[in-house]
């Protein structure tokens, strides 16, 4: 099987345009599943989050091991099922991309490398209350967060209903009180939704790409606004062309300190971004013990070993350009192929 | 000689508009972000100014020429004021349309709810109807312009509408591929303003009926 870099989406992307926009007005494509909207069976959300999204029904899943491709209003997605390995897949101009691998037989095992280094938060907010995902993917981190923090809140907003039917009826995710999720754009809901979180995690691509209106410095902003006083902005990128130079810039200009982990023969790169100066974060020697802050997690995630993933950062991101809503090139610089061997670590 | 600065001007006018739409959706994902409610919405505004455009225009050609420099002075004054407003103040209409229509986040559930939807459609009647309206209007006024120096009309037509269209696929691409890529939004918001103004007054001088060959009356 081809390697794949391990992503999540969301989102149609500015640059398609009006094709891309009559061709899902239009329904074109292959199957396409015949949705009749419905609600979904959770339980009431704090008054100050969206009411319960509506999201189609789909048919059961076949039984025993299967493929099936979904083309829905933003994405073009294959669920496949191998025992109780589910991928799901979504495919872009470049191929197809892991969005979510999850064993729904063990719902603490993490299989993506980037879904483990998400927890690498736990190094500088180890007891987080609140969390905002943006991008559901699979729900894989979900089911993990669940288990490691039980009376915490995680929050998601997504903007496909379809991924999260594909969540509830193929990869056994069950929406709680404790796990909400908004069907809805990520920038709407953090520009307008009025809660503070400990971790905030960006995860919101389509295929392989994020939307060029999440890659801003206003949305950064928006997003550190709704950060409690330690809490850790997550963002996952992706290493390879000069948008990820950009996007680190542009987290520069928002976050007070900036620490980058890569976890090994993925394609990202996770970045962590805290609003304060002090305490320093960016020295791994005065971090947390792995043992004592990732107690409450799993063996799928080793903290002691994502502790080596970190990286400086690099120093082409000194020259990069600063995203913002006036001047966002973002497709432009994620075609622009950078050498990596320059990257100065 | 007039067919030399005739058929830029046409080509002028249909990347303004098309180019235009790439540009609203820029200004707008911000606001609304980019979901098919948003370009639904954008698509349909722009469809709209092209059909009352296009109506307005074939109103104007059939006005007596003594009437009708008057009427496109005041659709090209009133297409670049409206541009100037969209290019100077559309954040902070924006900001107060998303503020009226979507004050919290227990509002803004499902895409396809009406305050997202009345937000939305607002937005892109209140920034982009009216410049595109303004500018689609000039089609009709080049056909009859060009009828009246002896073309057969349906030719006139069809090679109006031919080479705007042409002007409309630049449009799209210099403005993706080329201008948003390198250009601050605001910048060529203002580049929009100043080329829309400069090719209108052209425009209207060139469309002037010639001395002897007022037609149609």
């Amino acid at each position: 099987m081809k390697k794949l870099p391990s992503i999540r989406f969301t989102f149609l992307p500015a640059r398609t345009g009006v094709l891309a926009a009559v061709l899902a007005l239009t329904g074109c494509g292959k199957q396409e599943i015949q949705a009749q909207p419905t609600r979904v069976a959770v339980p009431p959300a704090p008054a100050a989050a969206p009411a319960t999204p509506a999201v189609p029904t789909l048919p059961p899943p076949p039984k025993g091991d299967y493929v099936e491709n979904f083309d829905t209003t933003y994405n073009n997605i294959t669920v496949q099922r191998d025992g109780t390995r589910v991928e799901l897949r979504a495919r872009s101009r470049r191929g197809e991309f892991y969005e979510s691998v999850v064993d729904v037989a063990d719902p603490t095992k993490l299989i993506l490398q980037y879904s483990r280094t998400v927890y690498a938060a736990a190094f500088f907010q180890p007891e987080p209350k609140r969390a905002l995902i943006i991008g559901l993917g699979g729900a894989g981190i979900h089911r993990l967060f669940a288990q490691a923090y039980p009376d915490a809140l995680l929050q998601t907003v997504e903007l496909d209903p379809m991924v999260l039917a594909l969540c509830q009826s193929r990869l056994e995710f069950k929406p709680t009180a404790k796990t909400p999720v908004a069907i809805m754009d990520g920038r709407m809901f953090v520009k307008r939704d009025t809660n503070k979180y400990d971790w905030i995690l960006l995860d919101a691509f389509r295929g392989g790409y994020v939307p060029a209106h999440l890659k801003t410095e206003e949305f950064l902003r928006e997003c550190a606004a709704r950060l409690n006083d330690h809490g850790v902005f997550i963002n996952n990128l992706h290493e390879g062309t000069e948008l990820f130079y950009a996007d680190i810039k542009t987290m520069q200009k928002v976050f007070a300190q900036v620490v980058l982990f890569n976890p090994p023969d993925s394609g990202n790169v996770m970045a962590f971004g805290v609003t304060y100066q002090t305490p320093a974060i960016t020295d791994p020697a005065k971090w947390p013990d792995p043992e004592v802050v990732g107690k409450r997690l799993f063996a799928s995630v080793d903290l002691a070993a994502i502790k080596t993933e970190h990286i400086p950062i690099p120093k082409e991101a000194a020259a990069a350009q600063v995203i913002t809503d006036d001047f966002n090139p973002a497709e432009l610089l994620n075609i622009i192929k950078t050498n990596n061997e320059a990257k100065g670590r | 000689m007039a067919l030399l600065l005739f058929y830029p001007l046409v080509i002028v006018l249909g990347i303004l508009s098309m180019g235009f739409q790439m540009l609203a959706s820029r200004l707008i994902n911000p606001h609304f972000g980019s979901t098919i409610v948003e370009w639904s919405w954008l698509i349909t505004t722009f469809l709209t100014a092209f059909s009352v455009g296009s109506v307005l225009g074939g109103w104007v050609s059939s006005q007596p020429a003594t009437r009708r420099g008057g009427w496109q002075v005041a659709i090209a004054v009133t297409g670049v004021v409206s541009l100037a407003v969209t290019a100077f103040f559309s954040k902070r209409m924006l900001d107060a349309i998303e503020l009226h229509f979507i004050p919290d986040v227990a509002q803004m559930n499902d895409q396809g709810g009406a305050g997202m939807n009345a937000a939305v459609l607002l937005s892109c009647l209140a920034l982009f109807f009216v410049p595109v309206t303004a500018l689609s209007s000039f089609g009709p006024q080049c056909v009859g312009w060009l009828a009246a120096r002896g073309t057969a009309p349906g030719k006139a037509s069809g090679v109006v509408y031919g080479v705007s269209t042409l002007g409309n696929i630049a449009g799209v691409m210099l403005t993706t591929f080329v201008l948003i890529p390198h250009f601050p939004l605001s910048q060529l918001m203002r580049g929009w303003l100043a080329v829309a103004t400069v090719s209108l007054a052209a425009l209207i001088v060139l469309l002037r009926p010639a001395a002897g060959k007022i037609s149609p009356s």
